[in-house]
């Protein structure tokens, strides 16, 4: 589902990520760990495509990424729902509105998107919360709109780049049982964290990225 | 058709939402189109009152004292078989004394002093409209005085030219002033699109993230564009309505004269503003969009 051959990414002579190697496959749940800074987000983002490797090849879902044509890429990114560090929440935008954008980018009729929205947020339990600006909620509401609006389009690979990063212990348990869920419908799913108790006792592929490459690759 | 649909319905929002740079915009905008308009009317009035009045322009053939009546109606067949004049009167010595006594009217008396009459026999010719301009009827003017038997050609040569003069001055400048507003318009709403776009950059990357195709993100900023043109257009259309029913209803009340170059204006008239602001902010958004980069 995700392969990434020899995959080298530099910025400005910093070597970020040096002949990285590694394959997910299709439907499983893994970890990518490491101290803060050693190139986990820049890893994600080679997924979809908002960075291009400078060497060696990725390929994601059938996508070969190397090749792969400017105007394909928003095709590329529907397969793959993100979940992004910073939320990205559009903040003059309702919750109902945040997440029925993924949809509208699809080109879906009204209605499957009142139906698609009002089910995820059910999901992730903040459909009273609809009409309300993404500003007036908390940090774990605003990350549970963001997992919503990631996974209301079916993705067939979500990427979650610190998503527990500024919650607490309860809330982020939650969180990752939204992930198990997703997961347990089929999509594959790939979690940047450097917060190691997210993995542990979970029975689940953990790569290691230290000093630009995977360091190991264990399951924990 | 639902992209369109949504891209309607953002371009709306995002006008309301920035009410009032719009409406500066659509004012600046409506200004020039209003400065051509004007221009435009003026000149299609020009135009109007050339082609009202070369309908009865004329050249006066004045024919030589001693010409006999086989020489006159040799003139008169060759001014009849030439396709340039559209009509020929001729007017006898006696007519023209006739007419300048009726012209004189209680100073008539002048005339008396006269043993014979002074007046020559004439032609008076009208050239096709279309034939009207100062160069042309020079040419034929000096053609029709090296005819043999006629002694002076006489017609209203510096009206003529000043008219065509101003009437071309006007065109030229008409094309000018257009061409200068044209790309004005382009500019201000390129200005302004420009801004929405950085405002909204950070909405932007996050669509182009969430997998949203370059027209997706594209059209709403093409539609606000398009419709501050045509709102713009239509306001400058209202403008020019309302000076000419202002000019035509109140001016003419202590101006008489000006309902005879005033021509009233068609529907047709109205239209090209919001077309050209249409087409115009609509070229300026494209530009200000540029190419959406992944």
């Amino acid at each position: 589902m995700i392969q990434f051959i020899n995959v080298s990414k530099s910025y400005d002579g910093d070597i970020v990520l040096k002949d990285v190697s590694f394959t997910i496959e299709k439907g499983e749940f893994a970890f990518l760990t490491g101290p803060s800074g050693v190139g986990k987000t820049t890893l994600l983002k080679l997924i979809y495509c908002a960075e291009r490797a400078d060497t060696g090849e990725i390929v994601v879902g059938g996508w070969d990424l190397k090749k792969i044509r400017q105007r394909t890429i928003p095709y590329l990114r529907r397969s793959v729902g993100v979940v992004f560090q910073d939320f990205r929440l559009l903040m003059n935008k309702s919750v109902f509105d945040n997440v029925a954008l993924a949809l509208r980018i699809h080109d879906m009729h009204p209605q499957e998107i009142k139906q698609y929205v009002g089910d995820v947020l059910r999901e992730v339990k903040l459909k009273h919360k609809e009409n309300i600006l993404p500003e007036h909620l908390s940090g774990g509401e605003q990350q549970r709109v963001v997992i919503a609006r990631a996974m209301v389009s079916k993705p067939t690979v979500i990427l979650a780049d610190e998503p527990t990063g500024n919650l607490d212990a309860d809330t982020s348990k939650a969180i990752m049982g939204l992930f198990r869920e997703i997961n347990a419908r089929g999509a594959t799913v790939l979690i940047a964290t450097h917060n190691d108790s997210l993995f542990h006792g979970m029975g689940r592929r953990v790569f290691y990225l230290k000093d630009a490459h995977i360091e190991k690759e264990v399951v924990e | 058709m639902r992209m369109v649909l949504f891209a309607v319905e953002t371009a709306l929002k995002s006008l309301w939402h920035e009410k009032w740079i719009n409406l500066l915009t659509v004012l600046s905008i409506s200004i020039g189109l209003l400065i051509i308009s004007a221009f435009a009317a003026i000149t299609q009035n020009l135009d109007s009152v050339l082609k009202r009045w070369s309908r009865d322009f004329g050249l006066v053939v004045y024919l030589k004292d001693d010409l006999s009546s086989e020489a006159e109606d040799t003139l008169k067949a060759f001014f009849q078989n030439d396709s340039d004049i559209r009509e020929i009167r001729y007017i006898s010595k006696e007519q023209a004394i006739e007419d300048l006594r009726l012209t004189l009217g209680r100073q008539k008396s002048v005339l008396e002093g006269f043993d014979n009459n002074p007046l020559p026999s004439s032609f008076e010719l009208t050239l096709k409209s279309e034939l009207l301009n100062a160069a042309y009827v020079e040419r034929k003017a000096s053609e029709i005085k090296a005819l043999n038997g006629v002694d002076d050609v006489q017609y209203g040569e510096k009206w003529l030219s000043s008219l065509s003069a101003l009437a071309n001055i006007m065109k030229v400048s008409a094309a000018f002033l257009g061409g200068a507003v044209f790309i004005a318009i382009a500019f201000i709403t390129y200005s302004t699109i420009k801004i929405f776009f950085y405002r909204r950059k950070d909405e932007i990357e996050t669509l182009k993230l969430l997998g949203a195709t370059a027209s997706f993100i594209r059209l709403p900023f093409l539609l606000e564009g398009l419709i501050i043109g045509v709102m713009a257009g239509v306001l400058s259309s209202i403008g020019l309505f309302s000076a000419y029913e202002l000019i035509v209803s109140k001016v003419s009340e202590f101006l008489p004269s000006i309902n005879i170059v005033m021509v009233p204006l068609t529907l047709k008239a109205y239209f090209p503003a919001p077309l050209a602001g249409a087409l115009m902010s609509f070229l300026g958004s494209i530009v200000a969009v540029g190419k959406i980069k992944y």
